[in-house]
């Protein structure tokens, strides 16, 4: 996959994963139901993990998602690097969460599910664009 | 320079991660000690000389009802209670406008049943809303067990005129109010807590969406049934 194609499937990615977290974020401010075929949804939110030190993770999911979305701007060595290194936090971080969901609270979120594959994928597009980025930089500088 | 590249992204990512996990357990852990609990003398004076039947606050033939969707573990609930719910009390029960029906669900768990059961048994004491207060003031962590007899029996001494003892034997015997708030919560197309639902007492009751826990949220609502 070219760079091109790369930078656009990042942005697609942290446009989608923005949308779900902005979903979450919405729904937690206007205390408003999420829809929820899980049936898990409003547990999940409700539970003491929802935040962190009283920022809902929610939020700092979107905020994660736009920061990674404007690394896709930049085709520079640092962009690329924190995009990556942002989304890879992002997996490790859901996958904390997803066993807090399964072991701790007992109850599964759709929405977090969501966010996890796309952060998943979106992770493996950014380091697709590191490796991209190492391989012009080795040229350049034989 | 590949090598070093990708392992310097992994530990960056890892040492965000580790500081998300920290910060998370941190943070629920400091979520899980039990909220300062309101005194019983607090709670008493909120409620003072209002009639309690069951699960409904006020006098019977108030014109308007407030059904409030509630869990005793969900914490926007113990917001609500400790918040909203005294000024609620204050400008709208109290003068005999409105009625609350406390109907509760046990979205959470065991802990949420077991507290619902009790209160329950409680309202047949006239105690339920005394009760459901001084739950939620002393709110635990999601079925941590925080809703013990022992708790129970403990928050009795606390409620004047609330006998724990024959409560706790009771709420074994409260399947058909549970199954009452259930069915209500049901037709309301009721999801998340706490929800509302308002009307002309007696007549239809209609869901009332709010955009935040405060008192004010629910203030247009009940003043345009107790215009209408």
């Amino acid at each position: 996959m070219n760079d091109r194609r790369l930078k656009f499937a990042v942005a697609a990615l942290a446009l989608i994963g923005a949308g779900v977290a902005g979903y979450l974020t919405y729904t937690r401010f206007a205390h408003t139901l999420i829809i929820c075929a899980t049936g898990g949804c409003e547990t999940v939110q409700n539970s003491r993990y929802a935040e962190l030190l009283g920022i809902p993770v929610a939020l700092l999911g979107l905020a994660s998602y736009t920061f990674v979305l404007g690394t896709a701007f930049f085709d520079n060595m640092l962009a690329r690097a924190a995009g990556a290194a942002t989304a890879l936090a992002g997996v490790i971080f859901g996958l904390y969460l997803l066993i807090v969901q399964l072991v701790v609270i007992d109850a599964v979120c759709q929405w977090c599910l969501a966010s996890d594959l796309v952060l998943d994928a979106l992770a493996v597009a950014c380091l697709l664009r590191l490796r991209v980025g190492i391989r012009v930089q080795a040229a350049a500088n034989p | 320079m590949t090598r070093r590249a990708y392992l310097a992204v992994a530990g960056v990512a890892a040492l965000i991660a580790a500081g998300l996990i920290g910060a998370s357990l941190v943070s629920a852990k400091a979520d899980s000690k039990p909220a300062s609990p309101h005194s019983s003398t607090e709670a008493a004076s909120i409620l003072a000389g209002i009639p309690q039947h069951g699960n409904v606050l006020g006098r019977q033939n108030a014109p308007v009802t407030l059904v409030e969707f509630a869990d005793l573990q969900c914490p926007y609930c113990a917001t609500w209670s400790n918040t909203a719910f005294p000024q609620i009390v204050r400008d709208y029960v109290r003068p005999g406008k409105v009625r609350i029906v406390f109907a509760g669900v046990a979205f959470l768990g065991p802990d949420s049943e077991r507290g619902l059961r009790f209160a329950f048994a409680a309202g047949n004491q006239g105690k339920l809303w005394d009760t459901t207060h001084m739950l939620y003031a002393q709110q635990g962590a999601e079925n941590s067990g925080w809703l013990s007899d022992n708790v129970l029996r403990e928050l009795g001494t606390t409620i004047p005129g609330l006998d724990a003892e024959r409560a706790l034997r009771e709420s074994s015997t409260v399947d058909r109010q549970l199954a009452e708030a259930r069915g209500l919560a049901d037709r309301a197309g009721v999801r998340g807590t706490p929800s509302f639902a308002a009307g002309p007492t007696n007549g239809k009751l209609v869901p009332v969406a709010v955009s935040s826990l405060d008192a004010n949220a629910l203030r247009p609502t009940l003043d345009s049934y107790l215009a209408g």
